[in-house]
């Protein structure tokens, strides 16, 4: 009896029963009670689809950049004054294939915070003032960016990794510096007709929230909004080139950062994720991995130091990578520091302990990241946008417990080839003799 | 409006080990008689985790020249673990906590340092007795500090790669000559590739003690069971041999502008202006906190509206830091390419002129009282975000900064924070920085 009981409650207790989801116009929305007073958080998505070998990304950045910047209704200093005057958070972003957003606020202002998203999604006025100052803002960032030895290593690592028309590829920045001096306000009003409408649209709604504040305001804001015709357009696998080795060179840069690694060909859905996931984590998923134990904790040579997947989508393949910050004086010690751990790690793979130790990381790990509202709703829209269903969140904990040390090892070997390495490095580099 | 409910206190605890010293907004204090440590309790049973918080209160406040960044080192070593929990035991510290899937990580700031494990509410006793374990028992170890030596070179190195921050360290040292928050938190580099184990040991032996920190719990806690776990891994501690205060060289008095400039590498210029402010917990310092919202929170903003939207910056923030001792109330702009520093530090001063003048508007006042109610139910959002914020009203002086902020915020008016503007931003206190970037080419 009291079995019964318990396996009732925790039925209730699972995500899949406490989730609830309605479709409201093109929108797929969930939402979850918690206990939290006052806030509610969301995060959603719609897809967009990019061209990336036709270089749109640019223009789907520019596009997010223009919604705040005024409606055919609203300038832009009353859209922010219907945010800030409640203290209310909403950012859009560019997300590869989608474009995001996310918000937070106290329970009361939702419907109208809403009432902004929608206004701001679908009817941007692209005014021409505005977007010259979109265009200088963004200047900014592409210049903080080639200021960034982290920015310009990962940039450079995807480069050898991609070509231009798969998402995973980011273009140099003086590329991007060129082509922003060349868009005009006409090209960014086509993309938006083009590519924003209600595909697949999904919002997750958690926190101090019920149906009342939400649904009516998605209806009147969202409920028609027709979808696009636009379709995916990307290269879905990586494309390395041989073996190799690029240096960007930043002068004043002392701390050299570094990429290590290349692409792999599977996807998040893929059955061997969670075996080469669990594997990599053992390497360099935190303070107490291989990596961070040997290089930073042994010998000193690293403050920080990670491995881990890359860029893995559903539709398309990412890549596996060590990162590194190193010294001047210590980066070939340090790279050559990190291959001999990374070598050693596909040689004799990892022990029993280890995959254990992980595995209750892991789960822990999950466990503290559904404390606050916003990382549950992250959670939900991502279980969503990968292809799974709210039930993989009760389910997660499960499915990294089945993994067998064996799995791992057979997924770092099969995965993981120290002798495709590519290298990349930005910083202040010392001239190698030779 | 925003519910500004806490968390129901109920009866304070009757504990054997504890003196129950005051409640506010729902937080309880405590006082673990054995040895004065400071226990702060806040019920949020909002989802199964804890979080677990040792504040001690020294930082590089407390540092001296020649061991800049000995507080920051120390919290490295404090990683590298006792007796009990290490590497050699197969017990470090990063490996048990982390293997319960706790978010564990320690920061370094001027007036403290933190160690903090956010964890699921099983494992708290753990992150209880580790806490305890290293207060009095970090090994400090000649070898331990050789191999992390390096590795805080390394963090420097990340740090000196930064332009801003580079900004910001040249504008603190050159506003502050006298009072250690001249000194980096990280350091003088040449302090960190010389400083010894016995200077890092005397320094802990002074600081680290239970009467010179607080401990808070935050989370689905039973309060009870939490005084339980701190009287009996924290009750044998014994109280520092000394009282720890410390001799403070007090900043003179600024009587006229200061100007530096750092020239490296880089894309973009930032200008810093920074005006010496008042400690914390000064009761001016909220119409400060409030005037920096007015100057720069949001689109609605008057340096938004001045610099950013019509292209001088790129961005633009005001902050007011609410320190343990006066600091500074300052305004940091990275100007939009092509746009020089003069234009930028002009458009600041005019914008501050015309506060100084004019004073703000109710709506402007009243926007900026909205968005920090906001903020402080967004703060309640998890165990973590409100540790973090108790963490520096600890540090400033008082943790019931924390829980009394929003009243005090409510009290300040329109001429509040006119009068700051007119008192505290004046151009004999202000330091003035600029980040000119140099090409390579």
């Amino acid at each position: 009896m009291n079995r019964l009981k318990e396996a009732a409650a925790d039925t209730l207790d699972t995500f899949a029963a406490r989730v609830e989801q309605r479709t409201i116009g093109p929108c797929r929305v969930l939402l979850l009670k918690t206990p939290v007073r006052s806030v509610v958080s969301w995060r959603g998505s719609f897809m967009s689809y990019p061209d990336f070998g036709e270089g749109e990304e640019l223009l789907q950045v520019l596009t997010v950049e223009m919604l705040d910047k005024g409606t055919l209704h609203r300038d832009r200093f009353a859209l922010a004054d219907v945010l800030e005057n409640r203290g209310a958070q909403l950012d859009f972003h560019s997300d590869v294939l989608e474009v995001a957003f996310q918000g937070r606020a106290l329970r009361e202002d939702v419907p109208d915070v809403l009432q902004v998203l929608a206004e701001q999604v679908r009817e941007p006025s692209f005014d021409e003032d505005e977007f010259v100052k979109a265009v200088t803002q963004y200047q900014a960032a592409l210049h903080r960016s080639a200021e960034s030895t982290s920015s310009q290593a990962s940039s450079a690592f995807s480069r050898m990794l991609y070509n231009p028309a798969h998402p995973n590829y980011t273009p140099p920045t003086a590329f991007s510096l060129n082509r922003l001096d060349e868009v005009t306000v006409e090209e960014i009003r086509s993309y938006h007709a083009k590519h924003f409408g209600g595909n697949e649209l999904v919002i997750a709604f958690v926190g101090d929230v019920d149906w009342s504040m939400v649904e009516e305001a998605l209806q009147g804001g969202l409920g028609d909004w027709a979808k696009h015709a636009a379709h995916p357009r990307f290269e879905e696998h990586g494309n390395e080139q041989e073996r190799g080795r690029v240096e960007v060179r930043m002068p004043d840069k002392q701390n050299v950062d570094v990429r290590i690694g290349h692409s792999i060909p599977i996807r998040r859905q893929h059955d061997d994720f969670m075996s080469l996931f669990l594997g990599t984590f053992i390497l360099g998923g935190n303070f107490s991995a291989r990596l961070m134990t040997k290089i930073r904790g042994e010998m000193g040579l690293t403050y920080g130091i990670r491995a881990g997947l890359h860029g893995l989508d559903k539709a398309y393949d990412g890549h596996w990578q060590v990162g590194v910050t190193l010294s001047e004086e210590n980066v070939e010690r340090g790279i050559e520091a990190v291959l001999a751990e990374v070598r050693q790690f596909v040689e004799e793979g990892v022990t029993d302990d280890e995959v254990e130790d992980k595995k209750t990381t892991i789960t822990g790990t999950y466990k503290v990241s559904l404390a606050t509202t916003r990382g549950l709703a992250q959670r939900l829209h991502r279980t969503i946008r990968r292809g799974f269903e709210v039930d993989y969140l009760d389910r997660f904990t499960a499915e990294v417990e089945a993994v067998t040390p064996a799995q791992v090892n057979d997924a770092i070997r099969q995965y993981i080839h120290p002798d495709d390495f590519q290298v990349a490095l930005a910083g202040i580099l010392p001239v190698v003799e030779g | 409006m925003a519910e500004t409910t806490y968390s129901t206190t109920e009866a304070p605890i009757t504990h054997a080990d504890f003196e129950f010293v005051e409640a506010s907004g729902g937080i309880e204090a405590y006082r673990l008689m054995s040895n004065d440590l400071q226990v702060l309790l806040l019920p949020e049973a909002a989802a199964p985790v804890v979080t677990f918080m040792v504040t001690y209160r020294v930082g590089s406040r407390n540092e001296t020249a020649g061991l800049t960044g000995a507080t920051h080192f120390l919290e490295h070593l404090m990683f590298k673990g006792t007796e009990r929990f290490h590497e050699r035991h197969g017990t470090a510290i990063f490996n048990v906590l982390q293997r319960v899937g706790a978010q564990i990580n320690a920061t370094t700031w001027m007036d403290r340092t933190n160690y903090y494990e956010l964890l699921p509410k099983e494992h708290l006793p753990l992150a209880v007795e580790i806490e305890a374990d290293r207060m009095r028992g970090a090994l400090i170890d000649a070898d331990d500090l050789e191999s992390e030596r390096t590795v805080i070179l390394n963090e420097f190195d990340r740090g000196q790669n930064e332009p801003i921050r580079n900004l910001y360290h040249a504008v603190w040292s050159a506003a502050f000559v006298a009072h250690p928050y001249h000194h980096p938190t990280i350091g003088w580099r040449s302090d960190i590739e010389t400083v010894t184990a016995e200077g890092l040991r005397h320094f802990y032996d002074r600081y680290y003690w239970p009467d010179n920190a607080t401990v808070s719990i935050i989370g689905d806690i039973d309060r009870e069971e939490a005084l339980d776990l701190v009287a009996e891994h924290f009750g044998g501690i014994t109280k520092s041999p000394d009282p720890v205060t410390p001799r403070l060289t007090r900043e003179p008095e600024q009587r006229g502008e200061r100007r530096i400039t750092v020239r490296k590498a880089g894309q973009l210029g930032a200008v810093m202006v920074a005006y010496k402010s008042p400690e914390g917990a000064h009761p001016d310092a909220e119409a400060l906190d409030l005037l920096a919202m007015v100057l720069a929170s949001g689109k609605n903003s008057r340096l938004f509206r001045r610099l950013t939207d019509h292209q001088l910056t790129a961005q633009i923030s005001a902050s007011s830091s609410r320190l343990r001792d006066p600091g500074l109330f300052y305004i940091l702009g990275i100007l939009a390419p092509g746009r020089t520093h003069d234009e930028v530090e002009a458009a600041i001063e005019e914008a501050i002129a015309e506060v100084q003048a004019d004073g703000i508007t109710e709506d402007e006042l009243q926007r900026a009282k909205n968005q920090l109610r906001a903020q402080e139910a967004f703060e309640r959002d998890g165990p973590f975000a409100i540790a973090s914020q108790l963490n520096e009203a600890i540090a400033a002086g008082d943790w019931k900064l924390y829980t009394t902020f929003r009243e005090r915020i409510e009290a300040v008016t329109t001429g509040d924070v006119q009068r700051v503007a007119q008192s505290y931003l004046v151009a004999d206190r202000c330091t003035i920085g600029r980040y000119v970037p140099v090409n390579e080419a």
